[in-house]
């Protein structure tokens, strides 16, 4: 009997509830595990976490992610330096402009272009870059609102980002997975008329985020569920590696924007929002901040923007232009080695940074002098965020982890490589 | 000390044996100067200029192809004198130059696109007409020229005078109108020939085995020996899709350099001949284990006196393969063992790479027999008639002379094949066995030389590795053989082939993708 008992408790985890005592049976004491995950309805992204629970309280959260890996860093060592593009549209696929303009720095810097690009072809960069961030905080903002109950401002928020997927598919061609950046500059210019569509759709995202604000900033149940909720400090922020907005709620003023600047950033007005407590509410507050600054931006750079070319016409980087390519046989030749070989990057390794959807976003490459990566690395901060979760789920309650995860924006595609 | 020298090219000393060319030097430091007419296994003309440098103390720029290091010799190949004669020289290389890479068969390996891109990639300045010379000229037998993708650096003439040693080509004309021609009276059509398109640094010359066929960097590349004749010439397999595209030769200072003969490049036609993908037991497909069993089971009446049963090895199979099959006769301890092999071929004999035996491992078959103390005779003395006991034949191979239709019905045949014809068909049981360029193993040349084969791609069907199909049969007859690998094969045989005791097995080489490998030429 005895045995079967044992038997029992370890297929169970705990004791069957006849064998329990009186005062047992009213609340066991022991620890339970519960799965969430890996497909769970109020979580985006496919994660699985382990939680034990004492009762409704988190005791500890394993975070099990890895549903998306794709092998990015090593396919990325059998394919052009241009083909790779297409990878790092399937990072953070919810701003795939930044991920395709990182990789670009990268290569551009181990080929000494950095600084050097187009003017025009920055300022491209800069704005479908911000368009990107855009599209980045509305999906996390709407989505987390949405899963805490509140579905208006999501349907409105996502509106808005489909607005913006629209003019970035005018731009590339496609609606995600644009694939639009080069090394040297950008596949192609802005469309006509680029420049009015987009201040009118900024003029209608401004109106609406009034809307959403209005629904939620002061909505009792959206602050009982976010404020206080997953707060991290300024000492764990940095200890861990955290970035961008979940590293600025707790107060830590970074921003590779500002502090390490790219491209043409220097030149534009921007504020870096901040917060203090570090909880859910704050990163909430501080992506609706940076969503107004990103506009601000963005307006800012339809102003400045000039005209000109938006490739370099280094010729390790550009493509001959197609009347060359098949009139003469140089450009031929060059265009068949571009693609075929690839673009030809200088022996070396370097690491370049920018500001990313979720913070710092780096690529590190290491270079044989072909023309495909010998060793690509990312740094991916989806990654480094989700290894705090375990740490902010702990005390809390089951329901809190909907809020928390939301707020870390975990992308799979981005975490999981 | 006189036998060397010490120079500094690039900042960077060192010392080579004295009558070293400073390319050759260079290319010891890492520095691949570039070059379309040096090719180290022919005579230096230093026509192309593409390979000048300068050399400190010499007022003009030096071909570094021709250029003889010296004692104290300080060469810069980086400077701009040197690198910008380079880009003019491509440049001007590339004036008449038709543009074809799209159709063209050498695009991806091509030596011109490669320096093109590495040296200059300078846009087009000329805004005059082409050249045009003929498109499709038909040089002999194997071979197609483009005149205008020629850029005249004469390794073609020079391979058929020292390779060949028949003058067939030759350049007409002057300036832009010079081409390149057969020679008064000749074709292109030595027994080397198709040599002239490997070292053909564009795509002027192309064979006509391999053009249209496959894109050049869409290729994997194998290395491996010759199956075609006893000289073992070391040749890359190019496959692609699980068939081999072409044959080229491999550098192997000891046996062929850097070529091998025509004949040898088309050997790769007959490993999609009438191959044998299925086992079959009298005409009819079986799975391995039935055919093995009844295989088992016919040699099992004979096996009590084993000297009615004989066994035949092929000089066309690998070292391996026959091994496997010796140690089974041992074990059986057979009667009769025979050795088969094409009959030999005087004609071919010209002191050079191609000899009269056109089987790869007569020299590997006879030690092997010989390690076991057999006394192996060849199988077309069976053309007197069948020994008195013989009654049943384990065969490797599909080419056994001597066994006509008559003999094979009075034997119990068990055949290992490849392909499906000779005597496979008549046999009791036909196993299936992987070509040579299918499966891992060694050969050994008439120079004594055992060499590795890799394994290209995979055999068809249900076709396994000789040694394989050997150690299926063998434990069928309740023979224990313990191999798992060729590998396993190869270190039992080196401990019983005494010549062999010291030859190690070198890690599978994995197929090399040629877009990876970069531009050859």
């Amino acid at each position: 009997m005895a045995d079967a008992q044992t038997l029992k408790q370890l297929v169970l985890g705990r004791k069957d509830v006849q064998d329990l005592s009186d005062t047992e049976q009213d609340l066991p004491p022991d620890l339970m595990t519960v799965n969430m995950g890996p497909s769970h309805p109020a979580m985006h992204g496919t994660v699985r976490i382990v939680l034990t629970v004492d009762g409704e309280k988190i005791v500890k959260g394993d975070v099990q992610p890895g549903y998306l890996h794709r092998c990015f860093e090593k396919e990325s060592e059998h394919a052009t330096y241009t083909q790779v593009f297409p990878y790092t549209d399937r990072l953070n696929y919810v701003s795939p402009m930044i991920n395709n303009c990182g990789w670009a720095m990268v290569a551009e810097k181990l080929m000494g272009l950095t600084g050097k690009l187009p003017r025009r072809a920055e300022y491209v960069r800069v704005i479908v870059s911000e368009m990107s961030r855009i599209t980045d905080h509305l999906t996390c903002v709407g989505a987390s609102a949405m899963e805490l109950g509140a579905f208006t401002p999501f349907l409105y928020l996502l509106k808005c980002r489909e607005w913006l997927y629209e003019l970035l598919e005018k731009v590339s061609g496609a609606r995600l997975t644009h694939s639009y950046v080069r090394i040297g500059g950008v596949s192609k210019d802005l469309p006509e008329g680029f420049g009015p569509e987009l201040t009118a759709c900024l003029d209608k995202i401004a109106s609406v985020m009034v809307e959403c604000e209005t629904l939620l900033n002061n909505n009792k149940i959206f602050r009982d569920r976010m404020a206080g909720i997953g707060a991290i400090s300024k000492e764990d922020a940095i200890k861990t590696g955290c970035v961008g907005p979940i590293a600025r709620s707790a107060g830590v003023d970074y921003d590779v924007r500002r502090d390490y600047p790219y491209s043409i950033y220097p030149e534009l007005e921007f504020d870096v929002p901040l917060g203090t407590t570090g909880d859910c509410y704050d990163r909430y507050l501080v992506r609706l901040e940076e969503l107004k600054q990103c506009i601000r931006i963005l307006r800012q750079c339809l102003v400045q923007i000039p005209d000109g070319p938006v490739m370099s016409d280094d010729h390790r980087v550009a493509l001959p232009a197609k009347q060359a390519t098949y009139n003469t046989i140089e450009s031929m030749i060059r265009h068949f080695k571009h693609i075929m070989d690839g673009v030809r990057v200088p022996a070396g390794e370097t690491y370049a940074f920018l500001e990313g959807g979720n913070g710092e976003l780096g690529f590190f490459v290491v270079s044989d002098g072909t023309g495909r990566p010998y060793k690509a690395y990312v740094r991916s901060p989806s990654f480094v965020h989700l290894s705090t979760a375990e740490m902010l789920f702990k005390n809390h309650f089951i329901a809190d982890v909907v809020p928390i995860f939301g707020m870390i924006n975990m992308i799979g595609g981005e975490c999981d490589k | 000390m006189s036998e060397s020298v010490t120079l500094t090219i690039d900042g960077q000393s060192i010392t080579v044996p004295k009558g070293t060319n400073v390319l050759e030097a260079a290319k010891l430091l890492g520095n691949d100067i570039s070059a379309f007419c040096y090719h180290p296994g022919l005579p230096i003309v230093a026509q192309c200029r593409q390979c000048l440098v300068s050399v400190e103390k010499n007022p003009k720029l030096q071909p570094s192809c021709q250029q003889v290091c010296g004692e104290g010799m300080v060469v810069h190949t980086t400077d701009p004198q040197s690198t910008l004669a380079r880009k003019q020289q491509l440049e001007f290389t590339l004036v008449n130059h038709p543009i074809d890479c799209p159709i063209c068969d050498k695009a991806g390996e091509c030596t011109l696109q490669k320096l093109y891109f590495d040296h200059d990639n300078a846009d087009s300045r000329v805004d005059t007409n082409k050249v045009h010379k003929a498109k499709v000229v038909d040089l002999g037998p194997h071979i197609v020229l483009d005149q205008e993708r020629c850029i005249l650096c004469s390794r073609c003439i020079r391979t058929c005078d020292v390779v060949a040693g028949q003058h067939q080509l030759e350049f007409a004309n002057r300036g832009d109108h010079e081409v390149l021609t057969t020679a008064p009276g000749e074709q292109l059509d030595n027994a080397y020939s198709l040599n002239t398109v490997d070292v053909c640094p564009v795509g002027a010359l192309t064979a006509k085995d391999f053009r249209f066929t496959m894109r050049a960097w869409e290729l994997e590349a194998t290395p491996s020996v010759c199956n075609g004749c006893a000289t073992g010439c070391n040749i890359e397999i190019q496959h692609k899709n699980e068939r081999a595209w072409r044959l080229v030769p491999r550098l192997n200072a000891e046996v062929n350099q850097y070529w091998m003969c025509d004949e040898g490049r088309f050997t790769y036609h007959g490993l999609r001949e009438e191959r044998l993908a299925s086992a079959i037991v009298e005409g009819l497909p079986a799975s391995w284990d039935k055919a093995v069993q009844v295989a088992a089971k016919r040699l099992g009446v004979f096996l009590k006196d084993a000297s009615q049963i004989g066994i035949v090895l092929s000089a066309l199979c690998s070292n391996e393969d026959n091994y496997a099959l010796a140690k089974l006769a041992k074990a059986w301890g057979v009667g009769h063992v025979y050795i088969a092999g094409k009959p030999p071929v005087p004609a071919r004999a010209d002191g050079k790479l191609r000899v009269a035996d056109v089987n790869p491992n007569t020299a590997g078959v006879k030690a092997i027999a010989e390690a076991f103390g057999f006394t192996a005779i060849p199988t077309y003395e069976l053309d007197r008639g069948l020994p008195e006991n013989l009654r049943a034949l384990v065969m490797l191979g599909d080419v056994v002379p001597g066994l006509d239709a008559q003999k094979l019905k009075e034997l119990e045949v068990i055949s290992l094949s490849a392909h499906e014809r000779g005597p496979v068909p008549s046999a009791r049981v036909a196993l299936p066995i992987a070509a040579w360029a299918e499966t891992g193993g060694t050969t050994t040349n008439n120079k004594g030389h055992v060499q590795r084969m890799h394994a290209a791609f995979a055999p068809p069907g249900a076709a396994l590795a000789g040694w394989d199909a050997v150690v299926r049969l063998a434990a069928a007859t309740g023979q224990k053989l313990a191999w798992s690998h060729a590998r396993d094969v190869f270190k039992d045989m080196t401990q019983t082939v005494a010549a062999w005791k010291d030859l190690t097995w070198q890690r599978d080489v994995r197929p090399l993708a040629l877009r990876f490998a970069g531009s050859r030429g």
